[in-house]
């Protein structure tokens, strides 16, 4: 989850890809705990290494079958209970429903799946960006570590050297930075 | 993984990830250009022209317009079903070439998605006036009323159609939209004035680039693919139901569905091709949008015109095949000869038989040919739902309901005018928005460069 308390960070600037893969390995393997990562656009490999998932898809299919229950509960509703109406001695409860339902199930899987991103995201219109480098939207790559009260000075020493020693161009502290 | 053999290189040029976002960026920060300016005031002079005609056909009523009892759709509808034909673009392109893990879709389909976006609120203009009576038009929703209350009739492929199209824009819109937001944030750390910094601040919804960002990102765009995609066939489906459950003869048709959803994809593609010639050229985009972009459409476009060729013939085979003396009447009398056989011939001939110059390379190679056989498509799309409205409805089962139809100035002047409509909305896009997927083209640029690829 995003979090928005009070921290300070260290982050390393990457201008290429390899080598910000490479150096994330190296951190992680080293013991050193990535707090975020910021790319211009999405890597498989970072989401690997993270070794992180999303449960979206299956949100996806529970949003899509309460759609189509919503619907089928209201078509139920209105054409069996409401108000019937019979025509040449059709049933009320008809296949025909199945093209609304159809239509339904995508509009809830949609519309819900969409909420959720910008809730769990926590993106909304407005929000204030914290950006940690301005070129993290174009063509740098940012590794950020947190910086713990109790970190001494040695192993912030080390993480800056390690940042360093595996191709960073640029190291920098940054407060409030968001947490995976 | 991705085989650059096959597909070639997808972005030109060696460029860098700073070139990506300089170059498309570029359009927005700098001002329009001139034949922007005039493109638009033609747009604008279009759009006064509808809206005089939209308010006519409100004040006075549908009389205004070449409609009577036999001929009962018009334009109106021809032009509904031509406009949600060209909205399939943006499904048929990011969302179909997205399921498939097509990466050369990443330069088209934002321009794409924008036009699907435009041309279905064009679309969904023509059922709201033909009611006639739009101030009635919330009638169509299903609410609890002092009526009874009496719903409306789920089982009617028009009430399917507000549903589906209604469902459509939003979809399209959101996914056009959540596809812009890493680009805005791109925008707004590129922005040079204040005021573009702010607007583009809002827009990007706060967006960084983290990590689990861009997870859920691209799990939000595979949903929401995944889900539109089989949305995009029920749409037009359900538009060939509005016909296919009539008993028109023309009309009452199994093959309707899967021929206009085909029809649909091929107008929607045309278009697409249409409008990225246009855009490679004026903004010097030939390094994004490559021959290699240009010569894979055209490739789809002759499979799909095939398939077009493959419907009329089958159409045509069964109106004969079947017995039926009406059906036999409305395909042979009616439009192989008779009074629409200009509209008919148009249409063979745009999407069956024009479109098969995409079989030689030389005419793929070359961007004008391309570009004038992409406009006869749009032309002849045109075509085929005027020979399906009007030549059923003039001439069905009683000679004497036969009647003919012209358009007036009114129904004109509606077309016209969300032409004008389309034409603005394209260009605002083009002015104001990320014309190309930035995160999505540097998402490949490297995987696909063949080794070309220079750090800058």
């Amino acid at each position: 989850m995003v979090s928005t308390l009070r921290n300070n960070n260290i982050f390393g600037v990457f201008d290429d890809e390899d080598l910000f893969i490479a150096a994330m390995k190296k951190m992680e393997k080293a013991g050193i705990r990535i707090k975020n990562v910021f790319t211009p656009y999405p890597i498989e490999d970072v989401f690997n290494i993270l070794g992180l998932k999303t449960r979206m898809p299956y949100t996806a299919f529970i949003y899509a079958t309460i759609g189509v229950m919503l619907t089928y509960a209201f078509l139920y509703w209105t054409s069996v209970i409401d108000y019937p109406v019979i025509i040449g001695g059709k049933p009320t409860n008809t296949l025909a429903f199945v093209v609304i339902l159809f239509v339904m199930t995508i509009n809830g899987g949609i519309v819900m799946s969409l909420f959720t991103f910008f809730i769990i995201q926590k993106l909304g219109p407005g929000k204030p960006a914290r950006v940690v480098h301005k070129d993290i939207t174009d063509d740098k790559y940012v590794i950020v570590i947190e910086k713990t009260e109790e970190m001494s000075n040695e192993e912030t020493q080390r993480i800056n050297s390690a940042l360093f020693e595996n191709g960073a161009i640029e190291i920098g502290e940054k407060e409030n930075v968001e947490t995976i | 993984m991705y085989n650059t053999k096959i597909r070639g290189v997808l972005v030109e040029g060696n460029k860098s990830y700073a070139d990506v976002s300089r170059d498309i960026i570029a359009p927005i920060e700098n001002t329009a250009p001139g034949w922007w300016i005039y493109a638009f005031a033609i747009g604008i002079g279009a759009l006064i022209y509808g809206v005089w005609a939209f308010y006519i056909t409100i004040s006075e009523g549908i009389g205004t317009w070449g409609l009577n009892n036999s001929v009962a759709w018009g334009w109106g509808i021809i032009n509904f079903v031509w406009w949600i034909g060209i909205a399939h673009a943006g499904t048929a392109f990011s969302i179909f070439l997205l399921i498939v893990r097509q990466k050369w879709r990443t330069s088209i389909n934002r321009a794409a998605e924008a036009m699907t976006v435009v041309a279905v609120l064009c679309a969904g203009m023509f059922p709201l006036i033909h009611m006639g009576r739009i101030w009635m038009g919330f009638f169509i929703m299903p609410y609890p009323n002092t009526r009874g209350p009496i719903w409306v009739n789920f089982n009617s492929p028009l009430f399917w159609d507000v549903v589906a199209i209604s469902t459509y824009l939003m979809a399209s819109a959101v996914f056009w939209y959540v596809g812009m937001i890493p680009d805005f944030a791109t925008i707004r750390d590129k922005a040079t004035s204040k005021v573009r910094k702010a607007i583009y601040d809002f827009l990007s919804f706060g967006w960084v680039g983290s990590a689990r960002g861009w997870l859920r990102f691209e799990a939000l765009a595979m949903i929401l693919g995944g889900l539109t995609a089989p949305l995009v066939i029920s749409v037009h489906s359900i538009v060939a139901m509005d016909f296919a459950t009539s008993v028109m003869p023309g009309w009452h048709s199994t093959v309707f569905p899967p021929y206009f959803v085909i029809g649909a994809i091929f107008s929607g593609f045309s278009m697409v091709l249409t409008l990225m010639i246009i855009i490679r050229t004026v903004y010097k985009f030939q390094s994004y949008v490559t021959d290699s972009h240009i010569n894979a459409i055209a490739k789809i476009l002759v499979f799909i015109s095939l398939i077009m060729g493959t419907a009329y013939c089958t159409e045509i085979f069964i109106a004969w095949y079947s017995g039926g003396e009406y059906e036999y009447y409305t395909f042979f009398n009616n439009r192989i000869s008779g009074d629409y056989t200009i509209a008919f011939y148009g249409m063979i001939i745009c999407n069956a038989i024009i479109p098969q110059l995409f079989w030689f390379r030389k005419i793929r190679k070359n961007i004008i040919l391309v570009f004038i056989i992409s406009l006869f498509v749009n032309l002849g799309m045109w075509f085929e739902r005027y020979v399906i409205v009007i030549t059923s409805l003039t001439k069905d089962y009683m000679p004497a309901n036969w009647s003919t139809y012209s358009p007036t100035v009114v129904e004109i002047g509606v077309y016209v005018g969300t032409l004008g409509f389309f034409i603005c909305g394209v260009l605002l896009f083009l002015k104001f928005l990320p014309m190309i997927a930035i995160s999505e083209i540097k998402g490949v640029l490297k995987p696909t460069s063949n080794g070309q690829y220079l750090k800058k």
